[in-house]
Protein backbone atom coordinates (compact mmCIF):
# COMPACT_ATOMS: atom_id res chain seq x y z
CA UNK A 1 0.00 0.00 0.00
CA UNK A 2 1.16 3.34 -1.04
CA UNK A 3 -0.55 6.79 -0.38
CA UNK A 4 0.31 10.27 -2.17
CA UNK A 5 0.79 12.97 0.48
CA UNK A 6 1.81 16.82 0.42
CA UNK A 7 3.37 18.42 2.62
CA UNK A 8 4.43 22.13 3.12
CA UNK A 9 8.14 21.47 3.82
CA UNK A 10 9.83 24.72 5.23
CA UNK A 11 7.32 26.60 3.10
CA UNK A 12 7.57 24.69 -0.45
CA UNK A 13 4.97 22.24 -1.13
CA UNK A 14 5.22 18.89 -2.77
CA UNK A 15 3.96 15.82 -3.07
CA UNK A 16 5.49 12.38 -2.51
CA UNK A 17 4.13 8.57 -2.56
CA UNK A 18 5.04 7.05 0.53
CA UNK A 19 4.19 3.87 2.33
CA UNK A 20 1.85 4.41 5.48
CA UNK A 21 4.82 2.87 7.88
CA UNK A 22 7.34 5.53 6.75
CA UNK A 23 8.37 7.61 9.39
CA UNK A 24 8.29 11.62 9.28
CA UNK A 25 12.30 11.75 9.80
CA UNK A 26 12.88 9.08 7.03
CA UNK A 27 10.67 10.98 4.70
CA UNK A 28 11.96 14.22 5.37
CA UNK A 29 15.33 13.03 5.26
CA UNK A 30 15.45 10.67 2.18
CA UNK A 31 12.56 12.06 -0.45
CA UNK A 32 13.14 15.74 0.94
CA UNK A 33 17.23 15.45 1.62
CA UNK A 34 16.75 17.24 4.56
CA UNK A 35 19.58 15.70 6.58
CA UNK A 36 19.63 18.38 9.77
CA UNK A 37 16.46 15.75 10.87
CA UNK A 38 18.72 13.60 12.50
CA UNK A 39 17.52 9.86 14.18
CA UNK A 40 18.89 8.93 17.21
CA UNK A 41 17.12 6.80 19.05
CA UNK A 42 14.05 6.01 17.09
CA UNK A 43 11.55 5.33 19.80
CA UNK A 44 10.77 9.11 21.35
CA UNK A 45 13.45 9.17 23.57
CA UNK A 46 16.31 11.62 22.75
CA UNK A 47 14.85 14.18 20.71
CA UNK A 48 17.47 14.40 17.69
CA UNK A 49 14.64 14.20 15.36
CA UNK A 50 12.35 17.11 16.47
CA UNK A 51 10.69 19.11 13.88
CA UNK A 52 7.50 21.77 13.47
CA UNK A 53 3.94 20.08 12.24
CA UNK A 54 2.07 23.42 11.54
CA UNK A 55 4.23 24.79 14.10
CA UNK A 56 4.10 22.58 17.24
CA UNK A 57 7.41 20.82 17.79
CA UNK A 58 6.90 17.09 17.38
CA UNK A 59 8.80 13.71 17.50
CA UNK A 60 9.41 13.21 13.58
CA UNK A 61 10.05 9.32 14.80
CA UNK A 62 6.89 8.94 16.36
CA UNK A 63 4.73 10.38 13.20
CA UNK A 64 4.10 8.77 10.40
CA UNK A 65 4.29 10.78 7.21
CA UNK A 66 1.26 9.96 6.50
CA UNK A 67 -0.92 11.74 9.06
CA UNK A 68 0.87 14.93 7.83
CA UNK A 69 -0.89 14.78 4.80
CA UNK A 70 -1.73 18.71 4.19
CA UNK A 71 0.57 20.07 6.98
CA UNK A 72 3.53 22.47 6.95
CA UNK A 73 6.26 21.31 8.08
CA UNK A 74 9.67 22.87 9.14
CA UNK A 75 13.15 21.09 9.87
CA UNK A 76 16.32 22.60 11.35
CA UNK A 77 17.03 23.86 7.48
CA UNK A 78 14.27 26.91 7.93
CA UNK A 79 15.92 28.35 11.00
CA UNK A 80 18.92 30.18 10.22
CA UNK A 81 19.81 28.51 6.82
CA UNK A 82 23.47 26.78 6.06
CA UNK A 83 25.13 30.20 7.91
CA UNK A 84 23.17 29.53 11.03
CA UNK A 85 21.82 32.69 11.79
CA UNK A 86 19.04 32.61 13.74
CA UNK A 87 19.60 34.16 16.89
CA UNK A 88 19.74 31.08 19.17
CA UNK A 89 21.98 28.81 16.44
CA UNK A 90 24.45 32.02 17.03
CA UNK A 91 23.89 31.86 20.74
CA UNK A 92 24.46 28.19 20.91
CA UNK A 93 28.35 28.83 19.06
CA UNK A 94 29.34 31.20 21.24
CA UNK A 95 28.63 29.50 24.68
CA UNK A 96 29.61 26.04 23.22
CA UNK A 97 26.12 24.89 23.39
CA UNK A 98 27.06 21.56 21.20
CA UNK A 99 30.22 19.75 20.61
CA UNK A 100 29.96 16.62 18.16
CA UNK A 101 26.51 18.46 16.96
CA UNK A 102 24.28 15.22 16.12
CA UNK A 103 21.35 16.65 19.11
CA UNK A 104 21.58 20.18 18.23
CA UNK A 105 19.19 20.50 15.29
CA UNK A 106 16.56 18.59 17.74
CA UNK A 107 17.70 21.02 20.77
CA UNK A 108 16.85 23.91 18.20
CA UNK A 109 13.80 22.96 16.71
CA UNK A 110 12.49 22.07 20.62
CA UNK A 111 14.34 25.57 22.17
CA UNK A 112 13.47 28.02 19.43
CA UNK A 113 9.41 28.10 20.00
CA UNK A 114 10.16 28.75 23.78
CA UNK A 115 12.80 31.01 23.04
CA UNK A 116 10.30 33.34 21.27
CA UNK A 117 7.34 32.90 24.05
CA UNK A 118 10.27 34.30 26.96
CA UNK A 119 11.01 37.50 24.09
CA UNK A 120 7.43 37.36 23.29
CA UNK A 121 6.89 37.83 27.19
CA UNK A 122 10.53 39.98 27.61
CA UNK A 123 10.65 37.37 30.43
CA UNK A 124 14.63 35.97 31.22
CA UNK A 125 13.68 32.54 32.12
CA UNK A 126 15.04 30.79 35.33
CA UNK A 127 17.55 28.34 34.54
CA UNK A 128 15.12 25.68 36.02
CA UNK A 129 12.68 26.64 33.32
CA UNK A 130 14.99 26.13 30.16
CA UNK A 131 15.94 22.86 31.95
CA UNK A 132 12.32 21.84 32.07
CA UNK A 133 11.88 23.09 28.54
CA UNK A 134 14.87 20.88 26.98
CA UNK A 135 14.35 17.79 29.01
CA UNK A 136 12.98 15.71 26.18
CA UNK A 137 16.40 16.27 24.37
CA UNK A 138 19.37 14.40 25.33
CA UNK A 139 23.02 15.23 24.97
CA UNK A 140 26.17 13.22 25.07
CA UNK A 141 28.34 16.22 24.80
CA UNK A 142 28.04 19.49 26.82
CA UNK A 143 26.44 18.20 30.09
CA UNK A 144 23.91 20.95 28.74
CA UNK A 145 25.70 24.10 30.67
CA UNK A 146 26.21 25.37 27.45
CA UNK A 147 22.86 24.64 25.85
CA UNK A 148 21.25 26.25 29.29
CA UNK A 149 23.36 29.22 28.98
CA UNK A 150 22.72 29.89 25.04
CA UNK A 151 19.39 29.67 25.67
CA UNK A 152 19.60 32.44 28.30
CA UNK A 153 21.88 34.65 26.17
CA UNK A 154 19.53 34.14 23.14
CA UNK A 155 16.82 35.69 25.16
CA UNK A 156 18.45 38.23 26.94
CA UNK A 157 20.15 39.46 23.99
CA UNK A 158 16.61 39.33 21.87
CA UNK A 159 15.13 41.38 24.46
CA UNK A 160 17.71 43.68 24.86
CA UNK A 161 17.78 44.86 21.20
CA UNK A 162 13.85 44.80 21.11
CA UNK A 163 14.41 42.25 18.08
CA UNK A 164 11.60 39.20 18.80
CA UNK A 165 11.77 36.66 15.54
CA UNK A 166 8.31 36.88 14.12
CA UNK B 1 13.95 -0.32 14.41
CA UNK B 2 11.48 0.68 11.88
CA UNK B 3 7.67 -0.44 12.16
CA UNK B 4 6.13 -2.85 9.73
CA UNK B 5 3.84 -2.94 7.45
CA UNK B 6 0.17 -1.90 8.08
CA UNK B 7 -2.30 -0.33 6.19
CA UNK B 8 -3.48 3.53 6.79
CA UNK B 9 -7.04 4.89 6.89
CA UNK B 10 -8.07 8.22 7.87
CA UNK B 11 -11.45 8.76 9.95
CA UNK B 12 -13.36 11.23 8.35
CA UNK B 13 -15.84 11.38 11.46
CA UNK B 14 -15.98 9.40 15.11
CA UNK B 15 -18.78 7.00 13.47
CA UNK B 16 -16.37 6.15 10.47
CA UNK B 17 -13.94 5.26 12.94
CA UNK B 18 -15.86 3.14 14.52
CA UNK B 19 -17.05 1.35 11.29
CA UNK B 20 -13.11 1.01 10.29
CA UNK B 21 -12.61 -0.39 13.93
CA UNK B 22 -15.56 -2.90 13.63
CA UNK B 23 -14.79 -4.14 10.37
CA UNK B 24 -11.05 -4.79 11.24
CA UNK B 25 -11.31 -6.01 15.46
CA UNK B 26 -8.34 -7.43 16.97
CA UNK B 27 -6.33 -6.00 14.08
CA UNK B 28 -7.10 -2.58 14.05
CA UNK B 29 -5.80 -0.03 16.28
CA UNK B 30 -6.60 3.82 16.74
CA UNK B 31 -3.98 6.43 15.86
CA UNK B 32 -3.98 9.29 17.27
CA UNK B 33 -0.81 11.56 19.37
CA UNK B 34 1.42 8.00 18.71
CA UNK B 35 3.44 8.64 21.72
CA UNK B 36 2.57 4.88 23.07
CA UNK B 37 1.70 2.99 20.18
CA UNK B 38 4.50 4.31 17.70
CA UNK B 39 7.50 3.59 19.68
CA UNK B 40 6.36 -0.21 20.11
CA UNK B 41 5.44 -0.21 16.82
CA UNK B 42 9.34 1.10 15.53
CA UNK B 43 10.54 -1.56 18.43
CA UNK B 44 7.98 -3.99 17.12
CA UNK B 45 6.57 -4.92 20.46
CA UNK B 46 2.92 -4.15 18.35
CA UNK B 47 2.49 -4.61 14.61
CA UNK B 48 -1.34 -3.89 14.11
CA UNK B 49 -2.28 -4.58 10.40
CA UNK B 50 -4.51 -1.70 10.21
CA UNK B 51 -4.36 1.68 11.97
CA UNK B 52 -7.84 4.40 12.35
CA UNK B 53 -5.86 7.94 12.09
CA UNK B 54 -8.49 9.74 14.35
CA UNK B 55 -6.46 12.93 14.87
CA UNK B 56 -8.41 14.95 12.68
CA UNK B 57 -12.03 14.33 14.61
CA UNK B 58 -13.14 16.40 16.82
CA UNK B 59 -12.62 14.92 20.32
CA UNK B 60 -10.23 17.73 21.65
CA UNK B 61 -12.43 19.69 23.95
CA UNK B 62 -12.51 19.93 27.66
CA UNK B 63 -15.91 20.54 28.88
CA UNK B 64 -17.14 21.78 32.26
CA UNK B 65 -20.63 20.87 33.54
CA UNK B 66 -22.38 21.24 36.96
CA UNK B 67 -21.40 18.49 38.19
CA UNK B 68 -18.21 16.83 36.08
CA UNK B 69 -15.78 17.63 33.64
CA UNK B 70 -15.44 15.29 30.34
CA UNK B 71 -12.43 15.32 28.26
CA UNK B 72 -12.44 14.29 25.04
CA UNK B 73 -10.01 11.44 23.94
CA UNK B 74 -8.22 13.88 21.34
CA UNK B 75 -7.27 16.08 24.67
CA UNK B 76 -3.59 16.80 24.91
CA UNK B 77 -1.42 16.94 28.23
CA UNK B 78 -0.74 20.42 27.47
CA UNK B 79 -4.55 21.36 27.64
CA UNK B 80 -5.28 19.99 31.15
CA UNK B 81 -2.33 22.66 32.14
CA UNK B 82 -3.74 25.69 30.21
CA UNK B 83 -6.96 25.22 31.22
CA UNK B 84 -7.42 26.81 34.91
CA UNK B 85 -10.21 25.01 35.91
CA UNK B 86 -8.42 21.78 35.82
CA UNK B 87 -6.10 22.59 38.74
CA UNK B 88 -8.98 24.37 40.87
CA UNK B 89 -11.12 21.43 40.68
CA UNK B 90 -8.50 18.59 40.47
CA UNK B 91 -5.51 20.36 41.63
CA UNK B 92 -3.70 16.32 41.67
CA UNK B 93 -4.78 15.64 38.17
CA UNK B 94 -2.94 19.12 37.10
CA UNK B 95 0.44 18.30 39.26
CA UNK B 96 0.32 14.83 37.68
CA UNK B 97 0.26 16.26 33.69
CA UNK B 98 3.22 18.31 34.93
CA UNK B 99 5.20 14.62 35.34
CA UNK B 100 4.18 13.23 31.79
CA UNK B 101 6.90 12.83 29.87
CA UNK B 102 8.61 15.74 27.77
CA UNK B 103 6.88 19.63 27.05
CA UNK B 104 6.99 17.76 23.36
CA UNK B 105 5.30 14.68 24.29
CA UNK B 106 2.62 16.59 26.32
CA UNK B 107 2.31 18.86 23.41
CA UNK B 108 1.72 15.85 21.07
CA UNK B 109 -0.11 12.84 23.75
CA UNK B 110 -3.71 12.20 24.22
CA UNK B 111 -5.73 10.95 27.05
CA UNK B 112 -7.43 8.46 25.17
CA UNK B 113 -4.09 7.38 24.23
CA UNK B 114 -2.55 7.16 27.60
CA UNK B 115 -5.72 5.78 29.02
CA UNK B 116 -6.07 3.21 26.60
CA UNK B 117 -2.25 2.09 26.79
CA UNK B 118 -2.75 1.23 30.21
CA UNK B 119 1.20 1.82 31.23
CA UNK B 120 1.10 0.90 35.18
CA UNK B 121 2.90 3.45 35.99
CA UNK B 122 0.94 6.17 33.46
CA UNK B 123 0.04 9.30 35.75
CA UNK B 124 -3.01 9.95 33.67
CA UNK B 125 -4.73 6.35 34.78
CA UNK B 126 -3.58 7.13 38.36
CA UNK B 127 -5.43 10.13 38.54
CA UNK B 128 -8.44 8.62 36.43
CA UNK B 129 -8.41 6.37 39.63
CA UNK B 130 -8.14 8.74 42.01
CA UNK B 131 -10.55 10.92 41.25
CA UNK B 132 -13.25 8.36 40.31
CA UNK B 133 -13.24 8.88 36.70
CA UNK B 134 -15.52 7.05 33.96
CA UNK B 135 -14.30 5.40 30.67
CA UNK B 136 -17.07 6.73 27.98
CA UNK B 137 -16.40 3.81 25.13
CA UNK B 138 -18.27 3.01 21.48
CA UNK B 139 -18.23 1.07 19.25
CA UNK B 140 -21.10 0.80 16.18
CA UNK B 141 -23.52 -0.80 18.76
CA UNK B 142 -23.43 2.31 21.15
CA UNK B 143 -22.09 3.64 24.15
CA UNK B 144 -20.94 2.07 27.63
CA UNK B 145 -19.82 3.75 30.52
CA UNK B 146 -16.81 2.07 32.72
CA UNK B 147 -15.68 3.01 36.43
CA UNK B 148 -11.92 3.59 36.62
CA UNK B 149 -11.18 1.07 38.66
CA UNK B 150 -13.01 -1.20 36.07
CA UNK B 151 -11.06 -0.33 33.24
CA UNK B 152 -7.63 -1.08 33.92
CA UNK B 153 -7.47 -4.61 34.16
CA UNK B 154 -3.66 -5.39 34.21
CA UNK B 155 -0.27 -3.81 32.65
CA UNK B 156 -1.53 -2.64 29.19
CA UNK B 157 -4.76 -4.17 29.67
CA UNK B 158 -8.05 -2.42 29.38
CA UNK B 159 -11.73 -3.66 29.43
CA UNK B 160 -11.64 -2.17 25.70
CA UNK B 161 -13.06 -4.77 23.73
CA UNK B 162 -12.05 -5.47 19.74
CA UNK B 163 -14.17 -2.65 17.81
CA UNK B 164 -14.51 -0.18 20.85
CA UNK B 165 -12.59 2.84 21.26
CA UNK B 166 -12.54 5.66 23.90
CA UNK B 167 -14.02 9.11 23.10
CA UNK B 168 -13.90 10.94 26.38
CA UNK B 169 -12.76 10.27 30.17
CA UNK B 170 -15.34 11.98 32.97
CA UNK B 171 -14.22 13.35 35.75
CA UNK B 172 -16.78 13.87 38.75
CA UNK B 173 -16.45 17.09 40.38
CA UNK B 174 -14.84 16.82 43.88
CA UNK B 175 -16.54 19.43 46.85
CA UNK B 176 -15.76 22.81 46.51
CA UNK B 177 -12.64 22.87 48.24
CA UNK B 178 -11.09 20.02 47.65
CA UNK B 179 -6.86 19.63 48.29
CA UNK B 180 -4.64 17.53 46.39
CA UNK B 181 -1.30 16.43 46.01
CA UNK B 182 0.85 14.15 43.21
CA UNK B 183 3.78 13.12 44.13
CA UNK B 184 6.14 10.52 41.62
CA UNK B 185 9.98 8.90 41.69
CA UNK B 186 11.83 8.06 38.04
CA UNK B 187 15.25 7.89 37.39
CA UNK B 188 15.20 10.73 35.56
CA UNK B 189 12.23 13.61 35.12
CA UNK B 190 10.42 12.75 32.45
CA UNK B 191 10.87 8.89 32.50
CA UNK B 192 8.62 5.95 33.17
CA UNK B 193 7.69 6.14 36.95
CA UNK B 194 8.97 4.16 39.32
CA UNK B 195 5.79 4.90 41.64
CA UNK B 196 3.74 7.38 42.34
CA UNK B 197 1.08 9.01 44.91
CA UNK B 198 -1.79 10.74 44.52
CA UNK B 199 -4.28 11.99 47.35
CA UNK B 200 -6.99 14.40 47.71
CA UNK B 201 -8.87 15.43 50.36
CA UNK B 202 -12.00 17.17 51.77
CA UNK B 203 -11.88 18.99 54.72
CA UNK B 204 -13.83 20.34 57.71
CA UNK B 205 -12.84 22.27 60.16
CA UNK B 206 -9.45 21.52 60.12
CA UNK B 207 -9.52 18.25 59.79
CA UNK B 208 -9.53 15.71 56.52
CA UNK B 209 -12.92 14.64 56.26
CA UNK B 210 -12.73 12.14 53.18
CA UNK B 211 -9.53 11.11 51.45
CA UNK B 212 -8.44 9.49 48.60
CA UNK B 213 -5.15 7.77 47.95
CA UNK B 214 -4.16 6.12 44.55
CA UNK B 215 -0.87 4.39 44.02
CA UNK B 216 1.53 3.22 40.94
CA UNK B 217 4.15 1.00 41.28
CA UNK B 218 2.53 -1.87 43.59
CA UNK B 219 0.73 -3.50 40.87
CA UNK B 220 0.36 -3.51 37.33
CA UNK B 221 -1.98 -0.99 37.62
CA UNK B 222 -2.76 1.39 39.65
CA UNK B 223 -4.86 0.84 42.61
CA UNK B 224 -6.91 2.88 45.52
CA UNK B 225 -5.71 2.32 49.00
CA UNK B 226 -9.24 2.25 51.05
CA UNK B 227 -7.51 1.30 54.38
CA UNK B 228 -5.58 4.14 54.33
CA UNK B 229 -8.13 6.60 52.91
CA UNK B 230 -10.15 5.63 56.41
CA UNK B 231 -7.15 5.54 58.32
CA UNK B 232 -7.05 9.84 57.31
CA UNK B 233 -10.59 10.67 57.98
CA UNK B 234 -11.03 12.84 60.97
CA UNK B 235 -7.07 13.54 61.40
CA UNK B 236 -6.45 17.37 61.69
CA UNK B 237 -4.33 18.64 58.63
CA UNK B 238 -1.55 19.52 61.53
CA UNK B 239 -0.62 16.46 61.70
CA UNK B 240 -2.42 13.72 59.34
CA UNK B 241 0.13 10.92 60.43
CA UNK B 242 1.36 10.77 57.33
CA UNK B 243 4.55 8.57 58.61
CA UNK B 244 2.18 5.84 59.67
CA UNK B 245 -0.08 5.85 56.45
CA UNK B 246 2.90 5.37 54.56
CA UNK B 247 4.06 2.55 56.71
CA UNK B 248 0.52 0.56 56.80
CA UNK B 249 0.41 1.52 52.74
CA UNK B 250 3.94 -0.44 52.37
CA UNK B 251 3.04 -2.93 54.19
CA UNK B 252 -0.25 -3.57 52.83
CA UNK B 253 1.32 -3.77 48.86
CA UNK B 254 3.02 -6.57 47.39
CA UNK B 255 5.21 -5.34 44.36
CA UNK B 256 7.91 -6.97 42.17
CA UNK B 257 11.43 -6.03 41.79
CA UNK B 258 12.32 -5.33 38.51
CA UNK B 259 16.11 -4.52 36.75
CA UNK B 260 15.74 -0.95 38.26
CA UNK B 261 14.71 -1.87 42.06
CA UNK B 262 13.93 -4.63 44.14
CA UNK B 263 10.59 -5.16 45.77
CA UNK B 264 11.28 -3.88 49.21
CA UNK B 265 12.92 -0.80 47.80
CA UNK B 266 9.51 -0.40 45.69
CA UNK B 267 7.53 -0.69 49.05
CA UNK B 268 9.60 1.80 51.19
CA UNK B 269 9.33 4.54 48.13
CA UNK B 270 5.40 4.02 48.24
CA UNK B 271 5.48 4.28 51.67
CA UNK B 272 7.84 7.89 51.79
CA UNK B 273 6.12 9.34 48.81
CA UNK B 274 2.54 8.31 50.09
CA UNK B 275 3.85 10.55 53.77
CA UNK B 276 4.89 13.05 51.16
CA UNK B 277 1.67 13.05 49.26
CA UNK B 278 -0.54 13.43 52.23
CA UNK B 279 1.64 15.99 53.79
CA UNK B 280 1.65 18.37 50.79
CA UNK B 281 -1.83 17.78 50.11
CA UNK B 282 -2.97 18.71 53.95
CA UNK B 283 -0.33 21.63 54.36
CA UNK B 284 -2.24 23.17 50.78
CA UNK B 285 -5.77 22.97 52.64
CA UNK B 286 -4.24 24.53 55.52
CA UNK B 287 -2.44 27.60 54.15
CA UNK B 288 -6.07 28.65 52.57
Amino acid sequence: MTIDITLTVNGTARTVRVEPRRLLADVLRHDFALSGVHVGCAHGACGCCTVHVDGTPRLACLTFAVQCDGKAIHTVESLGGVDATHPLQQAFSIEHGLQCGYCTPGFLMTLAPFVDAMVAERRVPEDAEIREAMSGNICRCTGYHGIVAAVRRAVTEQIETGSAQP
Amino acid sequence: MRPSSFRYHKAESVDHALELLARFGEDGRPLAGGQSLVPMMNLRLAAPEHLVDIGGLPLTDIAFTDTAMRVGALVRHRQYLAEPRVAHHFPALHEAVTWIGHPTIRENGTTGGSLSHADPTAELALAAMLYDAVMIVRNTAGERRIAAADFFEDAYVTALQPGEMLVAAEFPLPPVGAAGAFVEFAERRGDFAIAAIGVSITVADGRIATAAIACSGAEPRPIRAPEIEMMLSGRPLTDPQSRAAGRRLAAAIDPVGTFLTTADYRKALIGELTARAIDTACARAASR
